[in-house]
């Protein structure tokens, strides 16, 4: 059946082949040059095993490419591949949720481009991946996919701009995109400290406790090393996935293309938006500047750039930007309304408890008693999630605001929620307090804590009423809450 | 904790064994612990030491009494048309509500101990994650998960027939497939 991919895909097979085969390839050459010594003999074997590797790859790719066959069958998308096992995959045209097209440098270097079939399904990348079609075969198959799909009323808007990333404001992107970079050089130095405290407890800990103060000055140098590198890295990762950014509305999809190697153009179906982050990391809120990430149906397992609505905007930019993409969820994230006043010391207590708990464990261990101030660093990082702690439900929108390291908010319509929680400790009872947890997928989860019990039950029972009449994924509207369905074991004794 | 206006608390509850399954696990966590502190605190210091074998103690004598029989009395659950509602906790009691639209499937699960005490737990997951209503008689949990299945098929079938007003395309996008039980 079906017809066979460009013949660029043998090159796609064989690097792919090589990439799988790389790391056990370094190993064994890493280990036949160490164990004979690096003289000539040992260069020539290895640069035999690569011409060999080099081979293989190239066999592989071309039998792969010979046994895979794609076709149009009927109303479905088909794919046949592989030589001893075979595998089979059909998708109907109408669970195709989005014909992702992407150009990495192989497919720039032929002309070609691969085809992501994306169901939603779940996993990472497409449910079929074509690694190398040409362009007229691609527009074919979103022509016959467009066609056979039962089409949208037309909603008929009128066509919008596309949305870009200047180069400036990716630029900022990359050098505001330290998040990572503040964390890893912290765990870094963390388990340094540890390990030599706990890895030889009594040398260590003298060792330790005399040696930190005067190599300072190097501490601080590695310290400030390791930060340039994590930060570095992560600007160059931000450039990469985020150059050519661009994002437009097309009836009842989002077309989104970025990628600095690898293009990649993208169409994310507006019924599987679920929710959307405005997300102002530390180094952006100073500037005012903040991210918006989206919560997708079944996109859980995509790399966190798939989740990416917009990489960089103006914090005042968030709502006319909203309005413009995705109307459906677009709400002002500002002016929400805070817990109440008595709630504020639980948010500074048991983060100040901890830092200062940590903090006297290493001004003992240390001998720096100011280390104790810990405390206060940890009451001041409470503080900050007080003053961004806020929830506003008006109109079945729902906001919430909170902070972990960044300061986030979510957006979303109350009836797209997965579940929500009324949720009172033991030590909220007395102070009349609960928190309020709204699950809106796997990676975004609107969370209020310590409102007052009266306005959380509130909040909660409003939130029930929100009756689940999915823009998509399944549930008509409900008829109102039923009785608690008595069922035929009820009254059926326990065994 | 009392609870939110217009929607009933949830009333059934688990299976009245389901405190000895706890106990049984209660009591031989807080043996290991006690084990492994006993084991530790040799090296650690004076109080240090009391503490490491005191707690597991207090666990081990008060706690495994005590506390299957509290999660016990707080855990209640209800199945509605429309939701599901699960109440439980001891420290932190919290209700969760969920929409039987958002239901992909449900699964039942028996561990040895569970099996040889005729009970099963039912796990229901949805897009964000999945919630665990433990310990029910076998029967309970057979039932409930057919139950949950049929309402949230129902769910998806109500969809299909429903006039496509919201402009929304995929009938590919109600789960017939996914929605069914493991």
């Amino acid at each position: 059946m079906g017809e066979r991919l460009h013949p660029a895909a043998i090159a796609v097979f064989a690097v792919a082949a090589l990439r799988d085969a790389a790391l056990p390839a370094l190993v064994i050459l890493g280990v036949s040059v160490l164990g004979g010594g690096l003289d000539a003999d040992a260069l020539l074997r290895a640069l035999g095993l690569a011409v060999l590797g080099t081979a293989g790859a190239a066999a592989i790719g071309t039998i792969r490419w010979a046994t895979t066959r794609y076709g149009l069958a009927g109303d479905a998308i088909r794919l046949r591949a592989g030589w001893l096992s075979v595998k089979e995959v059909e998708i109907p045209f109408t669970r195709v949720q989005a014909l992702d097209v992407e150009q990495g440098p192989l497919q720039r270097l032929f002309g070609v481009q691969a085809v992501h079939v994306q169901t939603g399904g779940g996993g990472a990348g497409g449910e079929i991946v074509l690694g190398a079609l040409a362009p007229a075969d691609v527009v074919r198959l979103q022509e016959l996919v467009a066609g056979r799909r039962p089409q949208a009323l037309p909603e008929q808007r009128p066509p919008v701009p596309e949305r870009r990333l200047s180069r400036r404001m990716l630029l900022v992107a990359a050098l505001t995109s330290g998040q990572l970079g503040v964390i890893l050089p912290l765990l870094a130095g963390f388990s340094q400290v540890a390990d030599d405290l706990f890895g030889d407890p009594q040398e260590g800990g003298r060792a330790v406790a005399g040696a930190l103060p005067d190599s300072a000055g190097e501490w601080a140098l590695a310290a400030g090393g390791l930060l340039a590198v994590a930060w570095l890295l992560a600007a160059l990762g931000t450039v990469v996935a985020f150059a050519g950014f661009a994002v437009r509305r097309e009836d009842d999809a989002l077309r989104m293309r970025r990628g600095l190697l690898q293009r990649r153009e993208v169409t994310l179906r507006v019924a599987r938006v679920r929710a959307v982050r405005v997300v102002e990391g530390v180094l952006r809120q100073p500037f005012g500047l903040a991210t918006l990430r989206v919560e997708v149906v079944g996109y859980a397992k995509e790399p966190a750039a798939a989740q990416t609505l917009f990489p960089l905007l103006r914090a005042a930019d968030v709502r006319p930007l909203l309005a413009e993409l995705l109307p459906e969820l677009a709400d002002d994230p500002g002016g929400l309304e805070p817990p109440p006043p008595r709630a504020r010391r639980r948010y500074l207590l048991p983060p100040a408890a901890v830092a200062l708990g940590a903090g006297a464990v290493a001004a003992i261990a240390l001998e720096l008693p100011w280390l104790l101030a810990a405390g206060l660093a940890g009451g001041a990082y409470g503080e900050l999630r007080w003053r961004a702690a806020g929830w506003r439900l008006a109109g079945g929108r729902l906001a919430v605001r909170s902070r972990m390291l960044a300061r986030s908010t979510v957006l979303a319509p109350a009836r797209d929620r997965e579940s929500h929680d009324l949720a009172q400790t033991a030590l909220q009872r007395r102070a009349r307090l609960a928190h309020v947890e709204v699950a809106f997928g796997k990676r975004t989860s609107a969370r209020v804590r310590h409102l007052d019990l009266d306005v959380a039950r509130g909040l909660w029972a409003a939130l029930s009423r929100a009756e689940p009449t999915s823009t998509a994924h399944r549930g008509g509207a409900r008829k109102g809450r039923g009785a608690p369905l008595s069922p035929p074991y009820a009254h059926e004794g326990r065994r | 904790m009392a609870e939110p206006s217009a929607i009933p608390e949830p009333t059934r509850r688990l299976a009245p064994q389901a405190r000895w399954v706890w106990r049984i696990y209660w009591a031989l966590g807080s043996t290991a612990a006690l084990m492994a502190g006993r084991f530790v605190g040799d090296e650690a210091p004076g109080a240090l030491a009391l503490l490491l074998w005191a707690l597991p103690l207090a666990s081990l004598v008060i706690g495994t009494p005590v506390l299957p029989e509290l999660r016990w009395r707080r855990w209640r659950w209800e199945v509605r048309e429309g939701e599901i509602d699960l109440m439980r906790g001891v420290l932190v009691v919290r209700r969760t509500l969920i929409p039987m639209g958002r239901v992909q499937h449900v699964e039942s699960e028996r561990g040895v101990l569970e099996q040889s005490l005729g009970l099963a737990s039912v796990e229901v997951h949805t897009a964000a994650g999945s919630h665990r209503i433990p310990l029910l008689t076998d029967y309970d949990a057979g039932l409930l998960r057919a139950q949950i299945a049929e309402l949230a098929r129902m769910g998806d079938e109500d969809e299909r027939e429903r006039p496509r007003e919201a402009a929304k395309p995929e009938g590919g996008e109600a789960p017939g497939g996914d929605a069914d039980d493991g």
